[in-house]
Formats: structure tokens, sequence, C-alpha cells
């Protein structure tokens, strides 16, 4: 079948880094991402199925791979060479059903029994047997070597990976269905209060949807939206920010929202009082800096956005007594629903249709990822392959 | 013999007409037939200002000689305008240098022993050292800073007392040492009508509680204009505060009035009209328009602000406040005015680097409005050089620049109060409370040298007027997006503006254009 | 706009080469005319170029050929007002060397009367003059109100006045009378006087010379006198005079640099002030 594939190889991986992550040699011929003819994946056994990907996102995560700024950490937890891609709509083989497919590979998909603990708890993002059963090592498809991934003709997945699609929602809408659970459980596990001014830093799209999200499942004072790009600021609006404010304003903005009080130091700014609760979706070192210092001492920080190795101060971590939360993925949530039947019930009245675009075959995959590492400035959130081309 | 204010017609054969813009100048084509307004010729100085200073405190205008009233064991203060009076900066030496001299020596020769000086800042930025330096003198300086020579600090509850309730029902604040002094004197230095009287003691020593009493859009939309007293309700309001403030305490009023001479021998051409410049005006202009199209801001920004106005002194009063006050405006007025027949559909106004609030500092978009449509607009008695519904054109950069230390709640006032709406009374009811109580600004205020939080309110309700009158207000060379902020229209060169402009005002519209500064006064018949 | 667009725009404007316009009105001086007080040479950017003409030229010049000996310049440093300064003269080298003795923040704030009927005569000298040295027309022979109220502007502007009392340069090194004008401006305005006596100027270059040989010099800067009650201004132009005979002889009171000193220094400057204004 046609696929990406994604290689392991240090003198590679030491080039891309060595020009700073330039898209243009993170794709070229010396590149980690390699386009050809890979063998299927094959079933382990009866409750797998062959899926044929429709739409597959091209994440955020998947370009900090591909230009090397990927954390190392993630590095063992990955089985080589994979087919990237886990942002997927397909149709089943065979029946020709919508799905959408959970990434995540946990105990019940690995066929492993009993359970971790907390896949018991209904986290299966966070397995602690990623490296046993049925499968290579891997967190998610997409990122282990046995399952295919979004990018290539085919993937297989297990049973309970499939959530079938409405037919109300679009592929291009549905193709976001897997980040729109990931900010599902975000803005749930930041949970904020009805007094809390609520600040969303970085408004790809994991910032906008864990802004929707936010909208939709707590009721903040005050939601503010940090910007760059006009097309974000638009589409913050839209999804519900009471207010959209540019990164380089943030402690003027924020000071002000929440009657705090500035210093000016050397380098940034900080305030005294601040946002109660801060959902960081950048991954960047500058987005967190300057979320630990516009967050009031005392409040939360979660971490939504990947992050690599980055330099961040630790100082006001530390004197602000911040608690800085990560929020990985997906599962069952505290009400006992799925993240994804919660994010598929939602997705219909989001227009998540506006965030998607444009769609690139994969043969153009060189420009795709240009394209996708620029996404904001090129008004777009999520840039995608199609594959349906591929099926006819 | 200075020639009085005049009104040219722009003919065929008429030199281009100077707009200020910004830190830069541009000289720009009104249409045939406009009318400029002049302002009068600096008046001749007064030769021996110490003496004349001195010939006031000896014989006052209804009242004892200065010399009667002090007396060893007494509490006295001197008060004094800040550094937005004159504009630009007077050079040194500043004439309340020379008032206050004269003052300290008659309370040394006294005996007083107890002396405070204090600067009136009102709601103002807390002056620098070298400000207060530049304004009070060396001589004076190392004799009395920091102990006896400071700010008024208008958000220390500690320091500042409520004196009483007006007929009208306004709270009236006052400088806690101003009203438990024996003597207050104060030495005023009266720009334009606006300035001086009651409204001295009234704002300069008062806190927010006091000057919200007229500072606020009810009364500035009853005031047309605040640059002719009466038929200014601000005025009125003062003037009720002042009483009650003169019931309270001594005061003794000092006022000095100076011509128009604002610009160093330097930029001798933005004083002379057109038709006068030498051909050493023409290469000065061709040489500043050149620097100002090249240099960088802050050069530029250094460079304009370091002209310091070589003014003289043209009247000196002292005496009980009323009297003074009415030679003062005479003094005034006769600097200023120029007599106009009428008014026309579009007025035209070059605005400077400076106004009131942006010494030493930045001139942000809503000090533009404040400048342009409040200061500059207003000065007219009678009714405006605009007809209602007319279009009014200014020329400035308007970019998004704030002053951080200066004008913090400036920038949040753009950033969050003109995003919503730009109309005075709803901005008034919606925000005015939140910004004066912000507890940052008031620790800025206090601590550093920022204007109060309320500050920009009153630099926007200045323009209520203006606001109201105008059917239509173009800024010509101004960053679009900031003009539209402030909800006007801009245009890029005066062409287009007056393009803009016959859509509202109908083909063929009649033109004024204030050729100002110096400053001019319109009397409008 | 590119510069010949404004040139042009000036051009046409205003009619170079042609008859102006009928319909201009009478030019008037709208401006009133203070030439005479030379205020560009204190303002800028003449100040930082005459900073830089003298840290890069006359300095090092003076240096090299005087090396002068400076003695109390520490008194200067501990003046909070603005001062007279005055000297005895001997030479056109005098003033370089005074220059050079007053400390860096004193010499950036010091303006020099200079003789109006000598160097103002023809306007380029004085122009030069007035830039490389910061010098304004003093005039010798005028009433002392004339020059009174100027100076005294000065001064109360934050400028340390140098002026040499005794005139003219003395044809012999020695000492001539001061003339009461100096008693003048310090009663009038209050400012302090500092005695300054400048030897071997005479050396480098004595009247009637034009050129500078090298010669040692030494210069010494006496504690700062303040005009007493009632003292006439005459009788004080005296005491100025012999303060600085008291330098040249040698005697000028205890050299000692220490920071209570200067304290007190600071302190009876203050009082002397406050003494002052209470006569």
């Amino acid at each position: 079948m046609l696929a990406l594939q994604y290689l392991r190889s240090l003198p590679r991986y030491a080039l891309v880094r060595a020009t700073g992550g330039r898209a243009d040699v993170a794709t070229g011929d010396f590149s980690l991402l390699h386009l050809g003819d890979v063998p299927e994946p094959e079933p382990p056994n009866g409750s797998w199925r062959r899926v044929l990907p429709s739409l597959a996102g091209i994440c955020g995560s998947d370009t900090a791979a591909i230009t090397g700024h990927a954390s190392l950490y993630l590095d063992p937890l990955t089985s080589y060479p994979f087919v990237p891609g886990h942002e997927v709509v397909g149709v089943l083989a065979g029946d020709g059903a919508r799905v959408v497919v959970e990434p995540a590979l946990g105990c019940e998909v690995r066929g492993l029994s009993p359970r971790c603990a907390r896949c018991v708890e209904g986290r299966p993002g966070l397995c602690q047997r990623v490296d046993e059963g049925d499968l290579a090592v891997g967190l998610q498809t997409g990122y282990c070597c046995s399952t295919g991934g979004g990018w290539g003709e085919v993937l297989i997945a297990h049973e309970s990976q499939l959530h079938e699609v409405p037919p109300a929602l679009s592929d291009e809408a549905a193709v976001l269905i897997e980040p729109l659970a990931c900010s599902v459980h975000a803005a749930l596990r930041g949970g904020a209060g009805a007094e809390d001014v609520v600040v969303v830093q970085g408004a790809g799209t994991i910032g906008l949807l864990t802004l929707a999200a936010i909208k939709l499942f707590t009721s903040p004072r005050r939601l503010i939206a940090v910007a760059k790009h006009p097309f974000q600021r638009q589409q913050a609006l839209r999804l519900g920010a009471d207010q959209v404010i540019r990164p380089d304003e943030v402690f003027q903005r924020i000071r002000f929202a929440t009657e705090a009080r500035r210093l000016d130091g050397p380098n940034l700014s900080l305030l005294l009082g601040g946002a109660d609760l801060t959902f960081e979706c950048t991954g960047s070192a500058a987005g967190l800096d300057d979320a630990f210092r516009y967050t009031r001492a005392g409040g939360r920080v979660v971490a939504v956005g990947m992050p690599g190795r980055e330099r961040v101060d630790w100082g006001p971590i530390w004197q602000r007594e911040l608690t800085v939360m990560g929020a990985y993925a997906y599962g069952t949530e505290a009400t006992g629903r799925r993240t994804f039947d919660v994010a598929l019930a939602a997705a219909p009245e989001l227009g998540l249709e506006q965030l998607t675009g444009p769609l690139f075959q994969l043969s153009e995959y060189r420009d795709a990822i240009a394209y996708a590492v620029q996404a904001g400035r090129r008004s777009t959130a999520k840039v995608a392959f199609d594959l349906r081309g591929l099926r006819l | 013999m200075s020639r009085p204010g005049a009104v040219l017609e722009v003919d065929r054969n008429s030199p281009p007409t100077l707009f200020h813009f910004g830190e830069g100048v541009r000289l720009e084509r009104l249409p045939l037939g406009s009318r400029i307004l002049y302002p009068p010729d600096p008046l001749e100085p007064i030769a021996h200002p110490e003496r004349a200073i001195r010939r006031a405190l000896a014989h006052p205008l209804d009242d004892d000689p200065l010399k009667e009233l002090l007396r060893p064991g007494m509490k006295l203060t001197i008060a004094f305008d800040d550094l937005s009076l004159p504009l630009p900066p007077m050079a040194q030496p500043d004439v309340r240098q020379l008032v206050m001299e004269e003052v300290v020596e008659l309370a040394a020769e006294a005996g007083v022993e107890d002396i405070h000086l204090i600067v009136a800042t009102g709601l103002h930025r807390r002056m620098t050292e070298d400000e207060i330096r530049h304004i009070v003198g060396d001589r004076i300086f190392t004799t009395f800073w920091p102990d006896c020579l400071y700010n008024h600090d208008a958000e220390d509850d500690d320091e500042n007392v409520r004196i009483g309730t007006t007929p009208d029902g306004h709270e009236v604040t006052l400088n806690r040492r101003a009203a438990e002094s024996d003597l207050v004197v104060y030495v005023n230095l009266t720009l334009v009508p606006m300035d001086g009287g009651h409204k001295s003691m009234a704002t300069g020593l008062a806190t927010y509680r006091g000057i919200r009493a007229h500072h606020n859009v009810d009364t500035l939309l009853g005031s047309r204009s605040y640059m002719h007293p009466p038929d200014s309700q601000l005025h009125h309001s003062c003037i009720q505060q002042g009483r009650l403030i003169e019931d309270h305490v001594r005061v003794f009023h000092i006022e000095t009035s100076v011509n128009n001479h604002a610009f160093p021998t330097v930029a001798n051409f933005m004083q002379k009209r057109e038709t006068d410049w030498t051909p050493a005006d023409q290469a000065t202009y061709l040489a500043l328009k050149r620097l100002s199209d090249l240099a960088p801001r802050d050069l530029k920004r250094t460079v304009f602000h370091s002209m310091k106005a070589p003014y003289g002194l043209t009247g000196v009063n002292a005496g009980q406040v009323d009297q003074v006050h009415d030679r003062t405006l005479e003094a005034v007025r006769k600097q200023m005015t120029v007599e106009v027949d009428g008014q026309t559909d579009i007025v035209t106004m070059g605005l400077p680097y400076l106004g009131p609030y942006n010494v030493n500092s930045i001139l942000n978009p809503v000090l533009v409005v404040c400048l342009g449509l409040g200061y500059l607009f207003n000065l007219y008695r009678g009714t405006p050089v605009v007809r209602e519904g007319g279009v009014v054109i200014m020329t400035h950069p308007c970019r998004y620049e704030f002053d951080s230390v200066h004008h913090p709640s400036y920038i949040d006032f753009y950033d969050e109060v003109l995003a919503d709406t730009t109309d005075p009374a709803q901005i008034e009811r919606k925000y005015e409370r939140r910004f004066a109580e912000d507890d940052w600004y008031r620790q800025l205020f206090r601590k550093s040298h920022a204007y109060h939080g309320v500050h920009p309110f009153y630099a926007w309700y200045w323009a209520a007027h203006a606001l109201a009158h105008a059917g239509d207000v173009i800024v010509v060379g101004g960053e679009r997006e900031v003009v539209h902020r402030l909800g006007f229209k801009a245009a890029t060169t005066l062409a287009d503006a007056f393009e803009m402009a016959e859509q509202t005002v109908g083909r063929y519209p009649s033109v004024s254009h204030l050729r100002t500064p110096p400053l001019l006064l319109a009397d409008v018949r | 706009m590119s510069l010949l667009d404004d040139v042009r725009q000036v051009r046409r404007g205003w009619h170079w080469g042609e008859v102006k316009p009928r319909s201009w009105p009478e030019r008037a001086p709208a401006v009133p005319d203070r030439s005479s007080n030379l205020g560009w040479a204190r303002s800028e950017p003449v100040r930082s170029a005459r900073w830089l003409l003298q840290k890069g030229v006359s300095l090092p010049f003076t240096r090299v050929m005087a090396n002068p000996d400076v003695r109390g310049a520490e008194w200067m440093e501990s003046l909070e007002r603005p001062a007279i300064i005055a000297a005895n003269h001997s030479s056109h080298a005098d003033l370089q060397l005074l220059l050079y003795a007053l400390p860096d923040r004193a010499r950036e704030r010091t303006v020099v009367a200079a003789a109006a009927d000598y160097w103002y005569q023809r306007p380029w000298l004085g122009r030069l003059v007035s830039l490389w040295l910061n010098t304004f027309p003093f005039s010798r022979t005028g009433g002392p109100q004339a020059v009174l109220h100027h100076s005294s502007q000065l001064l109360k502007s934050g400028w340390h006045l140098l002026i040499f009392p005794e005139g003219s340069r003395s044809p012999d090194g020695r000492l001539q009378e001061f003339k009461p004008g100096v008693g003048f401006l310090a009663r009038e305005t209050g400012a302090p006087v500092v005695p300054i006596h400048v030897r071997g100027g005479q050396r480098i270059m004595p009247k009637g010379r034009a050129y500078p040989l090298p010669a040692p010099a030494q210069v010494r800067i006496g504690r700062p006198l303040q005009a007493k009650e009632k003292e006439s201004a005459r009788a004080f132009a005296g005491r100025v005079e012999s303060s600085v005979r008291e330098l040249a002889a040698g005697s000028s009171g205890p050299e000692v640099v220490g920071s209570w000193i200067e304290r007190w220094r600071a302190a009876e400057l203050r009082s002397g002030a406050t003494a002052r204004g209470r006569s």
C-alpha cells in the first residue's frame, strides 16, 4: 500500500535538527519521512478491522516529530518505522461504515487481561503496559509500527477504537473529533469555576477547540483567548471567547481583566494576581513562560499543547505555588461517558468544517507539511491529507 | 508693535500652508478661498519681570500687600502649576521661578519658618525631580527639596481633607497641608483662558472625589466653550468649589500670563505666517521636514521635546482671585484673540507633537483626540469655527504608541474601552469607576510617574462637545486601524480628506484653517 | 515625498527668483528680535558639538601645552547653585586653563563673559568663540543695569557665570583692581562667588603674542564666598579680590577632602543661601 513512513535514523535526525527543522529539509530526500509502498498491517485477531482512511489530519505532534522538535521522551514509547496519522476519519473495509478512530492503544486493544490500573480507570491513554500484547510498543495508532496510520491507504483498528460518525457530520468536521476529544478532556480536567478568569494561550487547532470545550462544558466568569493571527482571532470569537488578545499584550490585557498589578522585569513582566486557570495550548517555551507569569499565585496551568524539551523559567512555578497539570488524550470522563462520544455529540454545533483545509494528496506531502507548520499565518487551523482518491 | 490676529484668504499666489504633523511638519495647499486664522504676533514682553513681580506683590488687587500677610510663626504654603503649562515648557528661568523667588524672599524677610512648596498636580502625574527643578530653579530646589518641596498626592487619604459641599451638592476636597495653612500662595501661569482662577485650587490641590464634580460629560457638554469661562459650566462649578475653599483657607493668588512666543529661534518658521518666511525660514523648514521624514521616532521625539519656548512675561497680577483672574484673562485674550466672521463647513488643523499631558512623553491616540477635538476645537468664543454637522480635519500620524510609564491607564482605555464604544456618556457610565478605583493605577500614580487611572476619561470627555458638534472627523496621515478605533475616518492626503468631507457637507464647502500653535482664540461673530 | 519634491514645493510656493505677489501682506518681524543673547550657543546641538570640540581638541591641547596643576576643584563640586566664577586675567590662555580646571559637570554649565567690544566686533569671530567657549557678550562700558539683567537671567536659568572682574588682561601678570560689577551681580542674584587664581597663563601667551608656547601653569580654586548683609557691592568685590590674592600667595586654607567636610560645606552654602534670603 502507499503510505508515508517515519523512519528512525540518527544521521537524518541530526541533519533535520541541525537546520533548525526547516520544512524543506524536514521533508526532503534526507528527511525522516519517506513516501513509498509499504506492507499492509496484519490484523492480529478477529477483533481487529481494516479501516480505509478518508481524511487524516496533520497534528502539531506530527510536525514536531518530523521537524525534530518532539520530546525524546516519546522515543521509547514509539516503534519504528511507523505510518503517522492519528486524526483519522475513514470507512470500514467491507461494510463501508464511516468511523473515527480513537487512537489510544491500551490494555483492551492489546488484548491484555487483566487490564492495568489506568485502563481500569478508563484512561487507556495512560496505559502502563504499552510495551506488551498483540502490538509493538506505541502509545497511539500513528506511533506504532503494527497498526499503520492515517497517512497510508489502510490501517487496522481494534473494535473498541471505532466510533461511528453520524451522517450529519462531514468528513472535514469528523477529522477534528480526535483533537476535540483531547480538548474536551483538557477542559474537564481544568474544571473552571464560575468565578474564574480563564485564559487559553494559543489558538491553533487545540487552542480553538479547547476554547470551544471550555465554553461548552464549564462556565468561567471570563474566557480570554490569546491569538496571533487574524483568522485565529476571528475563530476564537466565534467559538465563544469573551475577549481575544495578542501574545504581545497578554500582561497588559490580563492585568486589566483580573484587576491585578503588573511589574516589569528585565525580560518579561509578571502579574501580582492574574488568571485563575490557564490552558497552555502552544507547547512553546514562550507560551509557557508567559502563562506561568500571568496565572495568579496558587492558580493552575494546564499543559494541553504538546511541549518538547523547552527552556522554561521555573522561578514563577516555585514562587507562585502553581499547579501545573498535563492533559493528554482521552478515555472515559467522570460522567462515565467516553470522551469521544462527548466530542461526537458536541461536534455538530461547532461548525468544525471552518477549521479544516486545505486538503492535500499524499503525494503532495512536502507542501502539506510546510503548510501545516504555518497553518495560523495561512488562515487555517487543520491541514489534512485527503485519501479518498486512492480508493477509486 | 505686534500685529493683531488675522484671517487671510488663500488665493492663487498664496504660499502653501504649514500643518503640524506630530513630530513633523507638512506644507499643504488649501482650496482657493479657504481662510487661515493666524494668532496675533507675540506681544512685547515686560522688560523687567522681577520689578513687575515685586510691584504686583506690593500692590495687590483687592488685598493687602503680601508682606503684611506674612508673620513669624505662620504656616505658609506655596502651590504652583505643574509642567503641563505652558506648552512647550518655558526656557529657564520659568516665570513661576521668578515669582516664587520673590515670595520666598519676602517670607524669609518676615521670618516665616514653616514653608511648604507643593506642585499642584491634581490628577496629573508626579513631576520628576528634574522637572520640578526646571520650574522652581536651582536656588529654591536646593533649599527646599525634598522635605518641603513635593508633589500633591491626590490618592493619599491622610493628606487630603474634605472641606465641605457646594450648593450644588458637590464634594470639595483639598490638600491637607494647604487646608491647614494660615496662608496659601498660589502661583499660576495662564496660557489659555481655561486655566487659572478658581480652577487652580479646585483641581490642582483636590482629589478625584472633588474633581469629578466638574470633570464629567454633562458639565463639559454644557461648556461652550471652556475657553470662555462665562459660557462654561466647568468654570461655574469650579468657582463654586473655589469660593468654598476661599472661605476655608486664606489664599493669595498670583497669576502670570505670557506671550505666544512658543518656538525657539531654530523653529522660527513655526512662529511666523507663511508670507513672512525668509529664505532662512524656508531652509529650516526643508531641513526639519527631511529630519522628520528620515529620522527614527525616538530621535525625532528627543529633538522636538528638547525645544523650550522663549516665552516673555506679559502680565503678573496678585491678590484676590476674581479680580486677578479678570486681569489675567484680559492679557491672555489680547494675545490670542482673532476675530472671525461666521462659521465654515470644514475646519482643518495640524496637530503638533505636544499636548498638555505628554510633556517629555508620547502623544498617544487618546491624547491626539484630546488635543485636536478637546483643546484646539474649543479655542473659540461664541460659536465654534466649524458649523454644527461640519467636518473637522486633523493631520497627525496617529500611531499605536503609548508611554507605559506616564500613561498606563491610557493603554487599557484604548484597548478595552474604545474597542467597546467611543460615546463619552456611555464610557463614563460603564467604565469610569472601574478605572478610578483600580489598585494598580493608584499605585503607579502615587509611586511612579503615571497619570491617574481616570485621566484618559477626562481626555476623552474633553472632546465630548466636539464629538457631538461635528458631523465627521477625518484624520490625515493617521494609521488606519487606530483612526478607526477612535471612531474617525482615515485619509492619506489632505485632498482625499476634502473629497471625503464633501460627502458630509456638500460640494464646494467653506474651509477654515487654524494655524496653531501658537495658540489662538477665535472670536466668532 | 523626496527632498526634490519638497524643494520644488517651497520654490513654487515662495516664488523664488520672481517678484513677490502683490496680494501678500506687508512683512513684519513677527518674532521679537533677541539675537544679542546668543541663545543658540547654549542649546542643543551646539552644546554637544562644543563638548566634542573641548574634549577632543582644546582640553588635550591645554594638557600638552601647560599640564596645569589644579587644586581645589572640589569647591566647584560642592556648589549646589549656579555661581559666579571670578578669576584674574593675564592672557588669552587663562580661559583655556580655567575650563581645564573645572570639573566636567561645571564646565558644561558655564558661560563666559567676553568683552563685547573686543570679541563681538566681527560677527563671525563672535559666533566662533561662542561655539567654542560658550561666551556671551558682556559690555565693559555699558551701565551695570543692562549687563546685570542679562547676566542674572543666565544665573537664574542654571548657568555658572565666568567673569574676569579685572576687566582686561593685566599687562604684567600682577593682579589689577577688581571692578565692582561682580559685587553688584552677586548681591542682585544671591549667587555665591568662587575665586580662582591662574598662574602661568602669561608665560604661555602674553599680551601681544599671537601664538602659545608651552609653559607650566597652576590653577587654584578657592572657597566660595557669599555677600554679607549690608555689604556694599564695592566692598564685596574687594573681598573677592583679596581672596584671589590669597590664592595667589598660596594660602587657600585647608585643602582637605573628606566626606564630612563636604557635607559641612554643602550645609554652609545652603544656610548661606537662606541667610541671604532673610537679609
